[in-house]
């Protein structure tokens, strides 16, 4: 489902942020990146969101390798992959609705069709009551939780998060992260970047760690166990 | 309609093999139109929550419309007034003081012979000063007169088809002996004719600078609403928004811009008709009623509101394809 080969990304400051990176992830996986900040986690989820291009290598997702791929068609490959950002990244002008129902209004979902979804998103992270509220009326866990629905709403392959957690205390880290878990439960493609080491061993998943843009342990619990 | 331009050199790189290529939804004619109801009814909602910025916006556009259109009246007037003195083809031919009526009567007769005249009139000094004391409002002065001063005058129709050339009649009674002074107005109205002409250019470029003018306040004020929309922009991008999505708001408030503008011009160009009726209408009274005032042109009030707001689109494009290329890869 992801595949990086022989990825390398120099950033035009000369910064290296990955280095020949290779990895596998099957469809319907899910793993956890961490690593010290600056390892090459952000990197590596901004190449598979085609906000950034690498340097040298191929990163092929959902068996689309986006090294080809036009700037027409980057809306395109986007609409295929739901982002979780750290900040979130809300309109905060728009109702917790709208701001769900914009993938699917950027997708041309028909409206009717378009509101059963946004409610089933909002409903799965458990903020159905709160859709006519305005983002800044929300917690912070909560704001997490609508762009969680957000990048659900429109049923991706894939679903990835840059530390989703990141400004969250423990219980509603723990709240977030079983979120990602149970999209995992239901097929999709789930890759995580976050430092909480904690927090990510306790789930069971597997686990890519970066360090200089390197991949330094490739943690399987199955095999580890 | 969904479709843009591709950008630039993208469109030197070779085209992804077939397998690559991203799958391409295409949108049913409903969620077309959901989209662009979507587009239209945001942006008509975000001009509407700033009303003080969108109407300043749309009154100094309108203001810039106005101005030509207001130009276009006046021409459009003074047209038709000329009109009026176009047809007074006639020439005025003054005779000698010592010609008597008699004689004015047999010289009459001998131009109205003459196959390019199609009439003569005989206006005895008597008509004249009676005519005179009539219509200058001087008949207190004439009184005070102690004889008649106005020659005999003989008003000659010429046939000659209206054109630039001078009829042939006017040297021949140029030339007769009894005549004082012939009267023609040919060569003032030429200059007349090109006077109105050279101000009929002068308000088209005029109008063609204050478009580009608008043009301009349009696609700044766009500018500034993407720089202030930046952050929804990205996120827009992010999730899979294409440019042509990201842009039709813009597009949008560009039209509603235009369109409103076109009224506000329009309100400007009869309210300035409203306070200028009356002395101008006084003022046409002391000519005697020789032309009605005209208004804009009804064809033109009803074209400048689409006009207006095909402006607003153009500009919203310009600055929209300048400033929405970011937020792309590479």
């Amino acid at each position: 489902m992801i595949r990086f080969d022989q990825v390398t990304k120099r950033y035009p400051s000369g910064h290296e942020a990955l280095h020949e990176l290779s990895f596998e992830l099957e469809s319907g996986e899910m793993a956890f990146i961490t690593g010290h900040s600056g390892a090459g986690k952000s990197t590596l989820l901004k190449l598979i969101g085609l906000i950034e291009r690498p340097t040298r290598g191929n990163v092929t997702v959902n068996g689309q390798n986006l090294g080809a791929m036009r700037r027409r068609a980057v809306a395109q490959v986007r609409r295929g992959v739901g982002m979780v950002f750290q900040d979130h990244r809300l309109l905060m002008d728009r109702t917790v609705y709208d701001n769900v129902a914009l993938p699917l209004i950027i997708a041309g979902v028909p409206r009717d069709d378009a509101a059963k979804r946004v409610r089933a998103a909002l409903d799965k992270v458990g903020l159905l009551d709160r859709e006519r509220a305005a983002p800044i009326t929300l917690s912070s866990g909560e704001q997490q939780r609508v762009g969680i629905a957000r990048a659900i709403v429109g049923k991706p392959a894939v679903l990835i998060a840059d530390e989703p957690t990141g400004n969250l205390d423990p219980q509603l880290s723990a709240e977030i992260m079983q979120l990602f878990v149970e999209f995992q439960q239901v097929g999709t493609t789930v890759l995580v970047a976050s430092h909480d080491l904690m927090l990510v061993k306790r789930l069971g998943k597997r686990v890519l760690v970066l360090g200089n843009g390197r991949l330094l342990d490739d943690f399987r619990p199955g095999v580890a166990a | 309609m969904m479709r843009r331009k591709a950008v630039g050199n993208r469109l030197k790189q070779p085209a992804p093999r077939v397998s690559e290529r991203a799958p391409r939804t295409r949108l049913s004619l409903a969620s077309w139109r959901d989209q662009h109801l979507y587009s239209l009814f945001s942006s008509l909602g975000r001009l509407a929550a700033k009303p003080w910025g969108t109407a300043l916006t749309a009154l100094v556009m309108g203001l810039a419309l106005a101005l030509p259109l207001l130009f276009l009246v006046a021409l459009d007037n003074a047209r038709s007034l000329s009109g009026g003195w176009q047809d007074a083809r006639e020439i005025t031919v003054f005779l000698k003081p010592d010609r008597d009526a008699a004689s004015a009567k047999a010289l009459a007769a001998s131009i109205a012979a003459r196959a390019d005249v199609a009439g003569v009139k005989q206006k005895t000094p008597e008509q004249g000063i009676e005519e005179f004391r009539a219509m200058s409002g001087f008949a207190a002065a004439l009184d005070v007169l102690q004889f008649n001063p106005l020659p005999q005058v003989l008003i000659v129709m010429p046939r000659d088809p209206p054109g630039a050339s001078d009829p042939s009649v006017l040297a021949d009674l140029q030339a007769n002996p009894g005549v004082d002074l012939v009267q023609y107005d040919a060569v003032w109205r030429r200059r007349l004719g090109a006077i109105l002409g050279f101000a009929q250019r002068v308000v088209a470029v005029l109008a063609a600078l204050l478009a580009l003018a608008t043009l301009l306040v349009v696609g700044n004020t766009v500018r500034m609403d993407i720089a202030t929309r930046g952050e929804e922009i990205s996120v827009m991008q992010l999730i899979g928004a294409s440019t042509g999505f990201v842009r039709r708001p813009f597009l949008y408030a560009g039209l509603w811009y235009g369109l409103f503008s076109g009224f506000a011009a329009l309100l400007i160009v009869f309210g300035v008709e409203a306070l200028l009726a009356a002395p101008v209408r006084q003022l046409l009274d002391s000519y005697d009623h020789r032309f009605d005032l005209r208004g804009l042109a009804p064809q033109f009030a009803l074209g400048m509101p689409f006009a207006s707001a095909a402006l607003g689109w153009l500009g919203a494009m310009l600055a929209t394809a300048r400033h929405l290329a970011e937020g792309h890869p590479e």
